[in-house]
């Protein structure tokens, strides 16, 4: 009754169109991708440096995890905290600027574009510098601070709050996430809100009943993406803290390439990087079981089973 | 009733696909790292195309590029293949290169990671290269690893100590003397905090940084932390003297507070304490030099040796290298290339100071008419530094861990998040599972 | 209409500040960019001395190329980027959205995972196996995943987009005669207009970035992207400032343009399709 293959009705098999349509990405799955992915496995149970081969070493890269690697437990604290905060945080703010920008103001693209910057530098090196400059010691956000008579800390250089930091700058380059929610919303047809008005619904109204449910499948991805992206965070703990100070930016994917290429144990790094795929794929189940409650599919006509 | 018969096909035909096509790409390529005409370190008149790659700038880059070009000119029959990014790049390239077994013929090494190379028999020997009256005898005992040579030096390095001596005089503070001792360093310390203002300090905290508190341990006789590479030896008496008195110092301000000191980054011009003017004196490689100079400009800068101990202080030895790769068919050619690059004069006159200051003496000599400053600030670190030198202790390998936890602990202890006691504990516990992997 | 002209200065009220913040630290950017290296250490917004030879130095840096050609270089691999992305998430994405076939929710799933599995261990494999098929120095082990195996995050956001879009569309092109391929060309190809827009504009996007790859598989200067060409600033022991500034941010331009130029297509809504019938 409930088996997703039926449906909502008489929905036909379509084998051979199927596999034809997604062929692209199912040869370069079995091709290209399938191999690396079997080889980190296998390095998980090995020892390797990369400079070396690998030697076999059965689960013992994962009992050293479990059991006695204080750093493991520090960094998956760090990598909590942060999706903790950067994921709720990140979808409130696009999802508030998204509404914002959905409007037909003069010059929006020009907006849209200013506030989408941000997220366009997030790899560039000179976010270190920026974002270094931002919240350094003699920063600006001490130098502004300091007009309110408060003297500004080391925000990039304490332990206390060095993750905040981070956790905002991910925060401030919410427009990958926003230009999705902006073209889910501009999904919404606009015949609904129409006869809405007629019906006599006000704006909150619609915004319940219509946008809401009408916004929830891409709300769904942003929601997933979001917490998946957010536990392998990289790139600005690497750049800007590199980790520090006193490991309070530890972040897990930070810790795992320490691993592979400052510690030669590339083995022990693959066993990291398993532990987290299980972590990451636990979430990922609750968010899709818990979907069928609240995500609305129009395609299936109503709350998707 | 899901037949898994198709889900298994699918999956073993895609297996054996992939299996098939990489092991029949595989023979033919596998040499693809140096792709010689000829297999085996044949005579060098072989015709060779060589595979070299190294790090840098830009500038080095290009001149590096040039000399390449005047050793093909005079030896037609090779050619190069160069290959070059920057410092992080290279060694994240580097180990990846390895891993696929396609290292470069010629490749540059550094001492910090060169035992790491060697020790998975990855370079070649090259203590047959006759370097008599190239390079001095001294340095190159200097560099053996297990009584071989497995890199050929490219440029003097030291470590000595600079300091803004325009501030020091205005403040009226004592100048530091060459070869000054520890007690001199910390009385300086004391001194100027006395005399400077409150947002300056007279040196950095350096409690995070396992080699400075190395330094104090070798100059008093002590040893490296890992002795012979392979012992721990950390000393227990001597590691808590030395915290105790930087808490000190902390306490009384003699050294930046927690967040300036970490929020500075080494030559970084909007954050290194010393180029900002917020700490007098630090310690400065001869390879940085160029880089300090351009911080503190128009000769503010004066130069100091490391303080010194029973047995010495500072270190002075080459720490960039040439190695050749084990798995090079062109090694015969690539030893001669790196004989030439090191000692002809038009080579030399290319290259300049790109890798510092140049190893054989006669070309130094050449070049010292067109110096910079902050070139010759180099060299007088090296003058500062040679006289006590002490050998240059580097992390062996397989102690990375111990290195990245020593880090983070003192950072928490000059947080004020942990005291010195456990710290020592989780410092011996890492160091005794680092011992247990390098014997 | 009184009602619209009014919200629409309080609009502006609003996205004007919140405009600059957001775009605020790219403001000292680019005066960073004009400063000398001595200049930097001060915590001013804009330079003394307007340097702009930070621009014109670092784009003819290096002596053999400047920077047009790692721009060129860069631009035709986001060219092939883009149409392997856009094209393989349309596809894909219908095929996993849109159609049943035996094994789909399991495929799915491994498509999820390939996203789960971070990419620093998989990279070193990942270029064993290109080594072994001679393809390094070369674009195509940083095209090919666009095209083949990868793209995993722009096929999902494609099923979402096409969940959302009723059946009774198809049903009524079924009726009509259309085959499950009719009905991708005719009607949900178009319908998923402004999702395929995000795809391209975020598979350029993110591609320009993607260092580690970049690095492994590229060797020769003149094949460098954007990204590689500005690791030349950098040494070991000093940075020059102002030219990786002026050059970073150069960098972010075509990006920005892109952006500017595309957002039209995907935040044009559809017009009413007749849904109500």
């Amino acid at each position: 009754m409930f088996g997703r293959k039926s449906g909502s009705g008489k929905r036909f098999q379509h084998n051979t169109a199927g596999y034809l349509f997604i062929s692209p990405w199912l040869i370069g799955f079995l091709l290209l991708t399938l191999w690396p992915i079997l080889q980190s496995l296998y390095l998980s149970f090995t020892e390797y440096s990369l400079l070396d081969s690998p030697v076999w070493v059965g689960t013992d890269n994962y009992s050293t995890i479990t059991t006695s690697d204080r750093l493991f437990v520090k960094s998956l604290v760090v990598t909590f905290t942060f999706v903790l905060f950067a994921v709720p945080i990140k979808l409130l703010f696009s999802l508030l600027v998204a509404m914002l920008l959905n409007k037909n103001v003069k010059g929006m693209s020009i907006y849209r574009t200013l506030i989408y910057f941000p997220s366009l530098i997030g790899g560039s090196i000179a976010v270190a510098a920026l974002w270094r400059n931002m919240f350094g010691l003699e920063g600006y956000i001490n130098h502004i601070l300091s007009w309110f008579g408060i003297q500004g800390i080391g925000w990039i250089a304490n332990p206390d709050t060095a993750l905040g930091t981070l956790i905002l700058l991910n925060a401030w380059q919410f427009g990958s996430t926003m230009v999705i929610f902006l073209a889910g919303l501009k999904q919404i047809p606009k015949d609904l809100y129409e006869s809405a008005s007629v019906d006599g619904a006000g704006a909150f109204r619609k915004f319940y009943n219509i946008t809401l449910p009408m916004l929830s499948p891409v709300m769904f991805f942003n929601l997933v993406l979001g917490i998946i992206n957010a536990f392998q965070m990289f790139t600005s703990a690497f750049v800007i803290t590199n980790g520090g100070p006193a490991n309070s930016t530890y972040m897990y994917v930070l810790f795992l390439y320490e691993k592979a290429f400052r510690q030669y144990q590339m083995g022990y790094a693959s066993a990291l990087a398993w532990i987290l795929l299980l972590i990451i794929g636990v979430f990922t189940l609750i968010n899709f079981t818990v979907s069928k409650y609240w995500v609305h599919y129009e395609a299936e006509g109503g709350k998707s089973r | 009733m899901k037949k898994s018969g198709p889900l298994l096909k699918t999956l073993a035909v895609g297996a054996l696909a992939s299996v098939v096509v990489l092991s029949g790409c595989g023979s033919n390529k596998d040499n693809a790292g140096s792709n010689a005409s000829n297999g085996g370190s044949g005579s060098a008149d072989k015709a060779a195309n060589l595979k070299i790659m190294w790090w840098g700038s830009d500038v080095r880059h290009e001149a590096t590029q040039k000399a390449l070009g005047l050793y093909t000119a005079a030896n037609p029959k090779v050619t190069f293949t160069p290959e070059y990014t920057n410092w992080d790049g290279y060694w994240q390239k580097l180990p990846t290169l390895a891993a696929s077994k396609t290292l470069p013929d010629i490749m540059q090494m550094d001492a910090a990671y060169i035992q790491g190379y060697v020790k998975r028999g990855l370079l070649a020997d090259l203590s047959d290269i006759d370097l008599s009256g190239i390079v001095d005898e001294q340095v190159i005992e200097n560099i053996k690893i297990d009584g071989k040579v497995y890199g050929i030096p490219l440029s003097y390095n030291g470590q000595g100590m600079v300091y803004d001596k325009v501030a020091l005089e205005e403040a009226g503070i004592t100048l530091p003397t060459n070869n000054w001792t520890w007690e001199d360093f910390f009385a300086y310390a004391e001194e100027a905090r006395a005399k400077l203002p409150k947002d300056k300090y007279p040196i950095d905290d350096l409690r995070n940084i396992w080699e400075w508190y190395q330094f104090y341990q070798t100059s008093k006789g002590l040893g490296p932390i890992f002795k012979d590479g392979t012992t721990f030896n950390l000393d227990k008496d001597t590691w808590f003297e030395f915290n105790s008195k930087y808490a000190e110092f902390q306490k009384a301000g003699i050294v930046p507070p927690a967040d300036l000191q970490l929020s500075s980054k080494e030559n970084d011009p909007q954050t290194d304490t010393f180029g900002t003017g917020r700490v007098m004196l630090r310690g400065a490689s001869v390879g940085s030099a160029t880089a300090i100079e351009a911080l503190l400009p128009g000769g503010r800068i004066a130069v100091n040796s490391y303080p010194i101990g029973e047995a010495g202080g500072g270190w002075a030895q080459s720490t960039i290298f040439f190695s050749v790769s084990e798995g090079s068919s062109n090694k015969a050619q690539a030893k001669e290339f790196i004989k030439w690059f090191i000692s002809n004069e038009e080579a030399g006159k290319t290259l300049g100071t790109v890798r510092g200051i140049p190893i054989n003496n006669d070309i130094l000599k050449s070049i010292e008419g067109s110096l910079t400053a902050g070139e010759q600030l180099g060299i007088d670190l090296l003058n500062a530094a040679k006289p006590k030198a002490l050998p240059f202790y580097p992390a062996p390998a397989g102690a990375e861990d111990f290195v990245s936890t020593y880090k983070s602990e003192m950072e928490s202890v000059m947080f004020g998040q942990n005291s010195l006691e456990k710290v020592y504990e989780t410092l011996v516990e890492k160091g005794k599972a680092a011992e247990a992997k390098l014997k | 209409m009184m009602t619209e002209k009014q919200s629409s200065w309080k609009n502006h009220l609003l996205l004007i500040p919140f405009s600059l913040l957001m775009i605020y630290p790219v403001i000292w950017w680019i005066g960073a960019s004009l400063k000398s290296q001595t200049e930097l250490s001060l915590p001013t917004l804009w330079p003394d001395k307007f340097m702009w030879e930070n621009y014109t130095n670092g784009w003819t840096y290096s002596s053999q190329y400047t920077f047009a050609k790692f721009f060129g270089n860069t631009l035709v691999m986001e060219f092939w980027n883009v149409l392997g992305g856009v094209l393989t998430a349309a596809l894909v994405g219908y095929g996993f959205g849109r159609l049943n076939f035996r094994f789909r929710n399991f495929w799915f799933s491994v498509l999820l995972m390939t996203l789960m599995l971070p990419s620093q261990v998989t990279i070193v494999p990942q270029y064993i196996l290109y080594t072994k098929l001679g393809l390094t120095d070369s674009y195509i082990p940083l095209i090919l995943p666009h095209f083949f195996g990868g793209g995993a995050f722009f096929i999902f956001l494609v099923v979402q987009f096409i969940r959302g879009i009723p059946r009774e569309l198809d049903e009524a092109a079924q009726i009509d005669g259309a085959s499950v391929y009719g009905i991708f060309f005719r009607i949900i190809g178009p319908l998923i207009k402004p999702a395929l827009y995000t795809v391209g504009i975020f598979t350029f996007l993110w591609s320009w970035d993607d260092f580690f790859a970049q690095l492994l598989y590229l060797s020769s200067v003149e094949k460098f992207t954007v990204g590689l060409g500005l690791r030349m600033f950098i040494d070991q022991f000093e940075v020059q400032w102002g030219q990786l500034l002026a050059m970073s941010l150069l960098s972010v331009v075509p990006s920005a343009i892109i952006f500017f130029l595309a957002q039209k297509h995907f935040v044009e809504g559809i017009a009413t399709t007749g849904i109500k019938g």
